[in-house]
């Protein structure tokens, strides 16, 4: 450790006017860089300048000195044990925080509560509880970044501002939707073992690569759907434009996750197998929660308009948003240089329709319908 | 109000994109507090006998920029299209312009959720996220067909 006495010569010096000046003489840091703002003000793009653009692969010291910064011998090692750029970089990541800051929202100013009227007892309970499971599901895209942030080598700064911008996404997703259902006279519905489970798996993952791909390309996938789903069945223009701002970020999310195993399966492609062990996993919690009462019902009320109406619905409009959902990620899947197709984890009725079918009607994935929470979990170390 | 008349005049053609964008000149505050975009996009017009319009709108931190009708597709290098029939993207811009903005079927999420009656389509998943990524910047952009006198409408 330093020696951190204070130096009382120092003071005596400094007080008859005898300056150090080291930090000034002795500097290595690259002098004489003046990046240049951009149209939309001083961008990180536009701060990657010189060496300070250089994100090093493997960092040679574990610091919280700024990258480019002179970093004396004795500054303490803090321990990091994410020390490879590839587990967190996204060759978008800049764009992505840049885009973050600027896209805020307000949950308390933006969204026009007081426009929120009376509904039918039936949508209102619907919209409650669609409301309840994503109050409970989003915190966990807070709680994920931040049990790993920590531990992310500040080299990679960038990447951990942008997961920074996710978790104060996330705690406003998390209060706009615990707000939509206390605001309308219904209140807060049902929570499910499923669903807890799909968050336990993401929280306790054993690395970021795990965590990662579990929520931020599958997870933040399935939600970006019922979002995209939510802004279309919304009862009122209230919870419309809940559901378009929750979209933009949570597309957002979705982006970096896609091209950060883009940019980890370029640089070791070796890894492809863990991340199909992974999804795999994930993949059958998707299948149980396709099947959930309480998440799957709430949309289809809202999209049939009345409880009768949904009876006569069917699955009709679950089928949509399960085919949207299953297409989208494995496009994601596809651009990340992992192709799912032929190899899902879903049980056949619920890979129906979708091009996740194994050529020539190859058994795909898990197909027993009987997939449970606790056949899931069991296989979740 | 009839699809395809008073609320889409001039629809499809350049002129009207140009009007449309130049909502943000009017409104900067409006698109400044939405934040900033990054996308090339093209809406592409199906008509009855089956002429393919397509026209290239550029969002570009706060400003968005119409590029008018384009010929060359690839040569525009579109991160996402989004695709209908003339009677859809009227009866959209009819809607906004009986309500003021697009009521619960009308977004242009809500129309191209399904695939069907508008459907989107990207070499690029990540250039296709880009349409949710800056959906309500592209929904105050088409709601601004609300905000016109009925004369200019």
């Amino acid at each position: 450790m330093a020696n951190l006495a204070a130096d009382l010569d120092y003071r005596e010096r400094a007080s008859r006017g005898e300056l150090d000046l080291g930090w000034l003489r002795r500097s290595r840091a690259e002098w004489g860089i003046r990046a240049e703002p951009s149209r939309i003000g001083l961008t990180l793009r536009d701060i990657a300048v010189g060496t300070y653009g250089e994100v090093p692969d493997h960092p040679p010291r574990r610091t919280m000195a700024p990258r480019g910064a002179d970093i004396p011998d004795e500054v303490p090692d803090m321990g990091y044990t994410i020390n490879d750029k590839s587990e967190v970089w996204s060759d978008n990541v800049m764009e992505l925080y840049e885009e973050a800051v600027s896209r805020q929202w307000s949950a308390t100013r933006d969204i026009p509560w007081g426009d929120l009227a009376p509904i039918d007892p039936d949508l209102e309970h619907a919209m409650c509880q669609l409301a309840t499971v994503l109050s409970e599901v989003e915190m966990v895209a807070a709680d994920f970044p931040a049990k790993w942030l920590w531990r992310i080598n500040h080299d990679f700064v960038e990447a951990k501002m942008f997961l920074c911008t996710q978790a104060m996404d996330e705690a406003r997703h998390t209060e706009v939707f615990r707000k939509r259902a206390l605001a309308n006279g219904g209140g807060l519905g049902r929570a499910t073992a499923v669903v807890e489970e799909f968050l336990k798996v993401i929280l306790d993952a054993q690395s970021y690569d795990e965590g990662s791909a579990l929520m931020h390309l599958l997870g933040e996938g399935i939600v970006l759907s019922l979002f995209r789903a939510g802004e279309m069945i919304a009862p009122s223009d209230v919870e419309k434009r809940i559901f378009r701002l929750c979209m933009q970020d949570e597309a957002r999310h979705v982006s970096y996750g896609t091209m950060h195993l883009r940019y980890r399966l370029q640089r070791d492609p070796s890894l492809a197998e863990d991340f199909h062990a992974y999804l795999d996993r994930g993949e059958a919690l998707m299948a149980v929660l396709f099947t959930t009462p309480e998440v799957v019902e709430p949309a289809t009320i809202l999209a049939a308009g009345s409880l009768e109406a949904a009876a006569a619905l069917g699955s009709a409009a679950s089928d949509v948003l399960r085919i949207q959902t299953v297409e989208e990620y494995l496009q994601r899947c596809d651009r990340a240089g992992l192709d799912r197709r032929g190899r899902m984890h879903l049980p056949d009725a619920l890979i129906e329709g979708t091009s996740g079918v194994a050529p020539g009607g190859v058994e795909a994935g898990t197909s027993s319908p009987g997939t449970t929470v606790a056949a899931v979990s069991g296989g979740v170390a | 109000m009839t699809p395809g008349t008073a609320s889409s005049a001039g629809f499809p053609s350049a002129g009207f994109f140009d009007e449309l964008v130049r909502d943000v000149v009017r409104r900067p505050e409006e698109y400044e507090r939405l934040g900033f975009a990054d996308c090339r996009l093209v809406i592409e017009v199906v008509e009855p006998a089956g002429e393919v319009r397509r026209f290239g709108l550029v969002l570009d931190g706060y400003d968005i920029r119409s590029e008018g009708e384009i010929a060359d597709l690839d040569g525009f290098h579109p991160e996402v299209v989004v695709s209908g029939a003339l009677d859809t993207w009227s009866e959209m811009l009819a809607a906004i312009a009986e309500h003021g903005f697009a009521d619960r079927s009308h977004t242009l999420n809500a129309l191209s959720i399904a695939g069907f009656p508008l459907s989107t389509r990207s070499d690029d998943p990540i250039g296709r996220d880009k349409f949710y990524r800056y959906a309500e910047t592209l929904q105050t952009l088409f709601d601004s067909v609300g905000l016109r006198a009925p004369a200019e409408a």
